[in-house]
């Protein structure tokens, strides 16, 4: 166990699920949210390592999940790895422009997803 | 594949397809409505996203493809018509049929590649011309490999088209496909093969060595090698060459690995250039592309299209069509067109830091076996990647005045980043730095210092991949144990709805049912207690504990059955579209109204009204409905309504289709029934108008002249009656000639728990179902007549017949000489009939089993229920026995 914990906001079950199987895994505790809303409510709750976000989901999308948590001075200095479909370049700008750390392109690979959060945790790799 | 991580997909993939299809009919009726397009882009969105994650390429291609559709009706780029709408709903029944191949065989059926292809294709030919097939994938590396010779000699043309899909963030793949001397014999086609690269974009057919003399020529050799520009998907191309990866090389290309200028230099200094390159300066200044884009068109216009000069004008132009124009390579273009030299392309440290888009894709090739190793292998990759990310963060954070709100996130990042990666003192200034930043506001110091590290570490990692078939899908997590996810589950973020399985809720159902035929014997117990033991004390106690169980197992019993109800939307959900699809193909119009879709019934319930219904809305469509013509000329509105309509009422729920159609001719009914045997002449005439319309239920009777593919099928409503009534349930039908049809269905609201009314028969008792029991009355002797050689007796000015039931079940009776017989008045089927028994007993609620193994042929019982002391009681199924 690295103790670290992360926690995952996406608006898929079975995406949750993969991430879980693959942070699990790799020793660490995950939480789930499934929208940006829910996201802010368990950030706010817990104490995160690191918040791995969906971009595009219901209620409140990705980036203004992380515009929040920048604005909130108890969270600004949680990592957070945005994950989308899209691949274009002002795609990732948004994400960055909100504030996010990493823009990750699905799919995701187990071992690289796992990677990315043993490096942004500070977990040992 | 992980079992756990399917299940779960499954109904997820189930829950969007219905979300999809439901939204686009909404759409249908009103294009202009927003949520619906929102949400329908979303779980198609979601879907392509979760099915990334199994090694189903089709289904997320196809996904995919409709993904692409709907993000341009949602942009407003097109139309949603009819025939998208089928298209697309065609698809998702494609993908819906695949998900249900993917629960059986945990893979997709092997003619699914093909299937998807011609779907895609489909769905392509609707995309806007000037999309390219939008690839699925992001570049392999945001680090593109180097320079590639031969891209220079590719036709101008086709690499400005390939540009122009590379700014839009298609990736430009070039590959280089050399065929084994030997492939005519392993009945390859590379020729073939070459032309079904997706998005293929420029082709050069080359040799390998230069052709011999024409006798020494082996033509059964190959001696051609391709190369070719792609804006496909990698994992597409990688996908088709999976059979011959050793013999291909696939790059991704730089958008300015093909500015390349062709044509001849030109002979002399051209006029206007110096202008137009000091005002082209100007624009880029101002970053205002258009203004640059009219002056390239300007001078183009005037330009010899044949010289170099023309060509990068023309790179100019594209470069400054582009999303996210570079200024470098406009500089360098502008300069290109002034000095008539070769543009000076790749000062890549003249620009800003660029987004890092930190693609973590497969690496066929690079990636080993073991996740571990793998890991450990691109993790410095990985590591710089996110550092040069930090940077851009910081960029765009000092250019939004932000710096104080994300520098934190950035400075935990790089703490944990660096040390170990880059020399103590740089990481203190480092360090230092971000708490300036995170006071001042101001990156700038920060910014530097990472840059220095940039410099020093970012060796860039470029690299050329070569196909390794079979891992282009996505796996899941290597040793993920499923049960260990499961466990650990509730220990943050408890999830608030539970999926649960219909066999665990139909467990916990049975043993509720088993709990409370058995808390029955409790008042055996009691009396026993008494009467044998003599301990009224004890036996006090026992009705005491008795009360207590029986409310808790009612309570109990209440709860489950909530569990199990159903929404009738489940089954109203489907309707939409069949009605939809019939009046399309039947070339009339009809709108459909659904109402009280919350109204909630058992499971079991609502999934038995699906058929039935189906059958009386497809015979409202096929026969009530009068196509517009007719429907014009009889002075209606041409667009019909039928009503799809829930409701509860006391212990059941009602379900109306109601049409405002050509209704039933009760004459034409009674005629038909006649011609077709249903009924003799004078039985008919003697019918009642309402009566006759019910003659559309029984076995045999249609009204249509010829059988229509759509209700036709060779069964007729006879089936809705059966359905209903086996399931305890009652058909109603009323018409007026002219105005409409409405069929009424009435089910219990659940089938768990039967109150049966236990009678005795020769000594034993029988339930028979309440719902049939209309009342329960003693007939003096002296009042039961012979009416047509038949015992009956009048009841209210009613003639009932009588039925024996000692006589039917074929078994002696117990009281023959009683003055009156206890007779139980039934409605089966609308007319009364009365039944002799023995003697009433108590209405009690049951469980009823269904009999099953060698019983389960029986005919006349509907099963048995377990009493409380033990015995068997035999439930009698009045409409088979009588």
């Amino acid at each position: 166990m690295t103790g670290k914990s992360i926690l995952v906001v996406d608006d898929g079950i079975t995406i949750r699920l993969f991430y879980r199987d693959v942070l699990e895994a790799a020793g660490f505790t995950v939480a789930e949210a499934a929208n940006g809303v829910e996201g802010l409510e368990r950030a706010l709750l817990d104490r995160f390592d690191l918040m791995i976000v969906d971009v595009n989901m219901p209620k409140m999308n990705g980036y203004e999940l992380v515009r929040q948590v920048r604005d909130d001075p108890a969270l600004r200095s949680i990592p957070i790895v945005t994950i989308s479909t899209e691949e274009k370049e002002e795609d990732a700008l948004r994400a960055y422009r909100a504030g996010a750390n990493l823009y990750v392109v699905k799919p995701v690979r187990p071992d690289e997803l796992a990677a990315t959060a043993r490096l942004l945790t500070g977990g040992a790799a | 594949m992980s079992n756990a991580l399917l299940a779960r997909f499954i109904p997820e993939a189930r829950d969007l397809l219905q979300s999809s299809a439901s939204g686009l009919l909404r759409l249908e009726k009103s294009p202009a409505d927003a949520t619906a397009i929102n949400e329908v882009f979303r779980a198609v969105h979601t879907l392509k996203g979760s099915s990334g994650l199994f090694d189903a390429v089709a289904l997320t291609r196809l996904v995919h493809a409709a993904e692409d559709l709907l993000g341009e009706v949602r942009s407003a780029q097109r139309e949603l018509d009819s025939d998208l709408v089928d298209m697309l709903l065609d698809s998702l029944d494609q993908v819906s049929a695949w998900i249900d191949h993917l629960e059986r065989h945990e893979r997709l059926p092997d003619d699914a590649d093909r299937v998807c292809k011609a779907a895609v294709g489909r769905l392509r030919d609707r995309l806007a011309p000037a999309e390219a097939p939008a690839s699925s994938d992001p570049p392999a590396e945001e680090k593109p490999a180097a320079e590639i010779g031969w891209i220079a000699d590719m036709a101008e043309a086709d690499r400005l088209a390939l540009f122009s899909d590379a700014a839009r963030g298609h990736p430009v793949l070039a590959v280089h496909y050399v065929p084994a001397e030997t492939c005519f014999y392993n009945g390859e086609d590379p020729f073939g093969l070459v032309l079904q690269v997706p998005g293929l974009g420029a082709l050069d057919v080359v040799t390998r060595e230069p052709w011999p003399p024409l006798e020494e020529l082996d033509p059964y050799r190959c001696n051609l090698a391709f190369r070719l520009l792609a804006s496909g998907a990698r994992v597409e191309v990688e996908h088709l060459f999976r059979y011959v990866s050793d013999e291909v090389r696939i790059d991704q290309v730089a958008p300015d690995a093909l500015i390349r200028l062709a044509g001849a230099p030109a002979p002399g200094p051209l006029p206007v250039v110096e202008d137009f390159a000091e005002e082209a300066r100007a624009c880029l200044e101002r970053r205002d592309w258009a203004a640059l884009r009219t002056a390239t068109a300007a001078l183009l216009a005037l330009t010899n299209p044949e010289l170099s000069t023309a060509s990068a004008l023309r790179w100019l132009d594209a470069v400054s069509a582009a999303p996210f124009p570079n200024a470098a390579h406009a500089a360098a273009l502008i300069e290109a067109v002034a000095t008539g030299e070769p543009p000076r392309l790749g000062s890549a440290d003249v620009e800003p830091p660029r987004p890092v888009l930190a693609t973590l894709r497969p690496r066929p090739g690079t990636v080993p076996a073991d996740a571990r190793d793998a890991a450990s292998g691109d993790v410095e990759a990985l590591a710089r990647r996110i550092v040069a990310a930090q940077r851009c963060v910081l960029a765009e954070a000092q250019a939004l005045d932000r710096v104080r709100a994300h520098v934190g996130a950035v400075a935990t990042v790089l703490a944990r980043l660096l040390p170990g990666r880059a020399d103590d003192g740089l990481c203190a200034r480092i360090a230092a730095a971000a708490r300036v930043a995170e006071t001042d506001g101001d990156a700038g110091p920060l910014l530097d210092l990472l840059g220095t590290l940039d410099d020093a570490t970012d060796g860039g990692t470029a690299a050329a991949t070569t196909v390794a078939p079979g891992t282009a899908s996505v796996v899941p997590a290597p040793g993920a144990d499923a049960s260990a996810g499961e466990a650990a589950r509730d220990e943050r973020g408890a999830a608030r709805m539970l999926k649960v399985d219909q066999a665990k809720v139909d467990l916990l159902m049975n043993l509720i049912g088993e709990l409370v035929v058995s808390k029955n014997s409790l008042p055996f117990l009691a009396r026993r207690a008494e009467h044998i033991h003599g301990s009224r004390e004890m036996a006090r106690e026992i009705k005491d504990q008795y009360a207590v169980i029986d409310r808790l197992a009612q309570e109990m019993q209440g709860a489950i059955m909530q569990v199990r109800m159903l929404p009738v939307s489940e089954v109203f959900d489907r309707f939409p579209r069949l009605v939809r699809d019939l009046a399309r193909k039947l070339e009339k119009r009809i709108d459909l109204v659904v109402e009280g879709e919350d109204t909630a019934a058992d499971k079991t319930i609502i999934e038995a009204l699906g058929d039935p219904l189906l059958h009386v809305v497809r015979n409202a469509i096929d026969h009530g409905i009068e196509p517009p013509a007719e429907r014009r000329a009889a002075g209606k509105p041409e667009q019909a309504t039928i009503v799809l309509k829930a409701s509860q009422e006391a212990d059941h729920v009602a379900i109306e289709v109601r049409d405002d159609g050509r209704g039933i001719d009760p004459a034409k009914v009674r005629a038909a029934a006649v011609a077709k045997g249903v009924v003799d002449a004078g039985a008919a005439e003697a019918l009642s108008d309402q009566e006759a319309i019910r003659l559309i239920f029984r076995p045999g009777f249609s009204t249509a002249a010829k059988v229509s593919d759509l209700s036709g099928r060779g069964v007729g409503l006879d089936v809705v009656l059966t359905t209903v009534e086996k399931l305890g349930g009652r058909v109603a039908v009323t018409s007026r000639s002219g105005e409409g049809t409405t069929v009424r269905i009435a089910m219990p609201l659940s089938m768990a728990v039967t109150r049966v009314m236990v009678v005795e028969v020769g000594g034993e008792p029988y339930g028979i179902p309440m719902d049939i029991i209309a009342e329960t009355v003693r007939v003096p002797r002296e009042r039961i007549k012979t009416i047509k050689q038949a015992p009956a007796f009048v009841l209210r000015d009613t003639v009932v017949p009588l039925l024996r039931l000692a006589r039917t079940l074929g078994c002696g009776t117990a009281a023959a000489d009683v003055a009156a017989e206890a007779v139980l008045v039934c409605r089966i089927g609308g007319a009364p009939i009365g039944l002799v028994v023995d003697n009433f007993r108590e209405g009690m609620d049951v469980i009823l089993k269904p009999f099953d193994g060698v019983l389960a042929g029986m005919r006349g019982f509907s099963g048995t229920a377990l009493l409380g002391d033990g015995h068997v009681l035999l439930v009698l199924d009045l409409k088979e026995l009588l």
